[in-house]
């Protein structure tokens, strides 16, 4: 039975009435879950749809219950976020776990590596991308859907939690010594930040590539909340504008905006203030949870037997270049660059 | 280990050669492409850089070790298989080591050795660079 008719076979069940299935076609991105766009007819009217399949090997394991709610705690709050419809956490029909939302059409997803990567836009980019970044760290997670999945931390133990689980990650699938990724790590525990000062819903890969813009200057959709969680909301800040998203410019965050400006647009959106020190920590913290998922790629790349190019790209030149990242921010904060 | 240029144009090959079902034609197949085709370029450079990247590195840690009194393993006390994978035998060995040496050299406070191994860090991450070319924007 093919993906479409296994497609097909679940709406007609779950719907009630015949469903039917056009122009399914997986989509590049969204590499820990295959992706997919379809359109759906039911009753004469159609509606364009997102499946996000479980893959056979992948490149985060992620909860797909709480990236389900975390969709459902920011849809239709003043945020481009598509609506999600329905969760199979036993595969259904599909045979994997999956789940389905709604598509918004008109947008384009851009990759880390184009330069420039927003052209004339960036700054309209910019101030939209980290505006809306302030507003998912406004939101309170405790009346939110996301809650009912994320494990809520103490506003002291969001660091080590993360710390925890990342070099857990390293730990698990290093396949050879790494002396930077080590060192990062030993840094961070040596080093820890203040409490949060508040409890956020922390997207976890909040970066460009994981939005759609209209290349018009809007963003039309918040994408690819797989890593979503709850936690001290300077991590998605530090993730956003971590070194490998820029390329290799150095003038500005993202591709979009310099530095400052992105931080002042998250104040004024969050209402919170970035402490310097804290922000340090949670910027090192986001080249070591990079340099993790890259370790982790290499990983899956081999057990897959080298099946898919993106988890090997993931865990050799990405890596690579994460390590120069850490390697040059060790030894700026030792005063030697 | 990261993947080696062998495994990532065995991949390639691989990954070319399995018949795509029709859901995954379009858009994900000119992806597939575009990957496959950033990871030959890649290669070409390692194939170029790899191994004068590893041996310099093995080097530097024997250095390194030599300079903080550790001893330098025995089995990778000098290289004698010069292909990449030889070569990553024993820079797994020397690495193991010189983690060890930078955690005694953190607690015991030696900021001029410490930061020997942080400027090592820098060069040996710089040595096995990779440069991919900036793509265009869609």
């Amino acid at each position: 039975m093919s993906l479409q008719d296994q497609l097909e076979a679940y709406l007609t069940r779950t719907g009630g009435k015949p469903a039917k299935v056009h122009g399914l076609s997986r989509i590049p991105g969204g590499a820990s879950r295959e992706t997919y766009r379809f359109d759906l007819e039911v009753d004469g009217g159609t509606r364009g749809m997102i499946l996000r399949r479980d893959p056979t090997g992948s490149l985060i394991d992620t909860d797909r219950r709480v990236e389900f709610l975390a969709f459902r705690s920011f849809f239709d709050k003043g945020l481009p976020v598509p609506e999600a419809l329905a969760l199979e956490e036993e595969g259904a029909e599909l045979e994997r776990p999956f789940f389905i939302m709604g598509r918004i059409d008109g947008g384009k997803a851009q990759s880390p590596f184009t330069m420039p990567p927003y052209g004339e836009h960036a700054a309209e980019i910019g101030r939209q991308f980290f505006t809306h970044l302030g507003t998912i760290a406004a939101a309170d997670p405790a009346t939110l859907p996301i809650s009912e999945a994320a494990v809520t931390p103490a506003l002291d133990g969001c660091w080590s939690k993360e710390l925890d689980y990342w070099e857990g990650v390293v730990n698990e699938d290093e396949e050879h010594p790494q002396m930077i990724i080590r060192a990062a790590i030993r840094r961070l525990r040596r080093n820890p930040p203040p409490p949060a000062q508040k409890l956020s819903v922390v997207h976890g890969d909040y970066r460009t590539g994981n939005f759609l813009h209209d290349g018009a200057g809007k963003i039309v959709a918040l994408l690819d909340w797989e890593m979503a969680h709850i936690g001290d909301p300077l991590e998605d800040l530090g993730w956003a504008i971590e070194p490998l998203w820029s390329y290799k410019e150095t003038h500005r965050v993202s591709g979009m905006v310099p530095r400052e400006e992105a931080i002042a647009l998250w104040e004024a959106a969050s209402g919170l203030k970035v402490d310097p020190a804290a922000f340090a920590w949670w910027e090192l913290f986001a080249s070591v949870k990079g340099a993790a998922i890259w370790v982790s790629s290499a990983k899956e790349y081999r057990a897959g037997g080298f099946k898919d190019p993106v988890l090997g790209l993931s865990g050799w030149y990405t890596a690579r270049r994460q390590d120069e990242i850490l390697a040059n921010v060790l030894a700026k904060l030792e005063g030697l660059a | 280990m990261t993947p080696t240029a062998s495994e990532l144009l065995l991949g390639n090959f691989l990954s070319m050669m399995e018949p795509p079902p029709p859901e995954a034609l379009g858009d994900f197949m000119q992806g597939k492409v575009a990957v496959t085709g950033m990871i030959s370029l890649l290669c070409a450079q390692e194939a170029e850089r790899g191994a004068e990247a590893r041996l310099w590195e093995n080097g530097a840690i024997r250095d390194l070790l030599s300079q903080g009194g550790a001893a330098i393993p025995a089995e990778a006390d000098v290289d004698r298989d010069f292909s990449i994978a030889g070569l990553d035998r024993t820079n797994a060995t020397l690495r193991r080591a010189l983690i060890d040496l930078h955690i005694a050299v953190e607690n015991a406070g030696d900021t001029a050795l410490d930061h020997a191994i942080l400027r090592f860090y820098v060069k040996s991450a710089d040595m096995r660079r990779l440069d991919l070319p900036p793509l265009p924007a869609n």
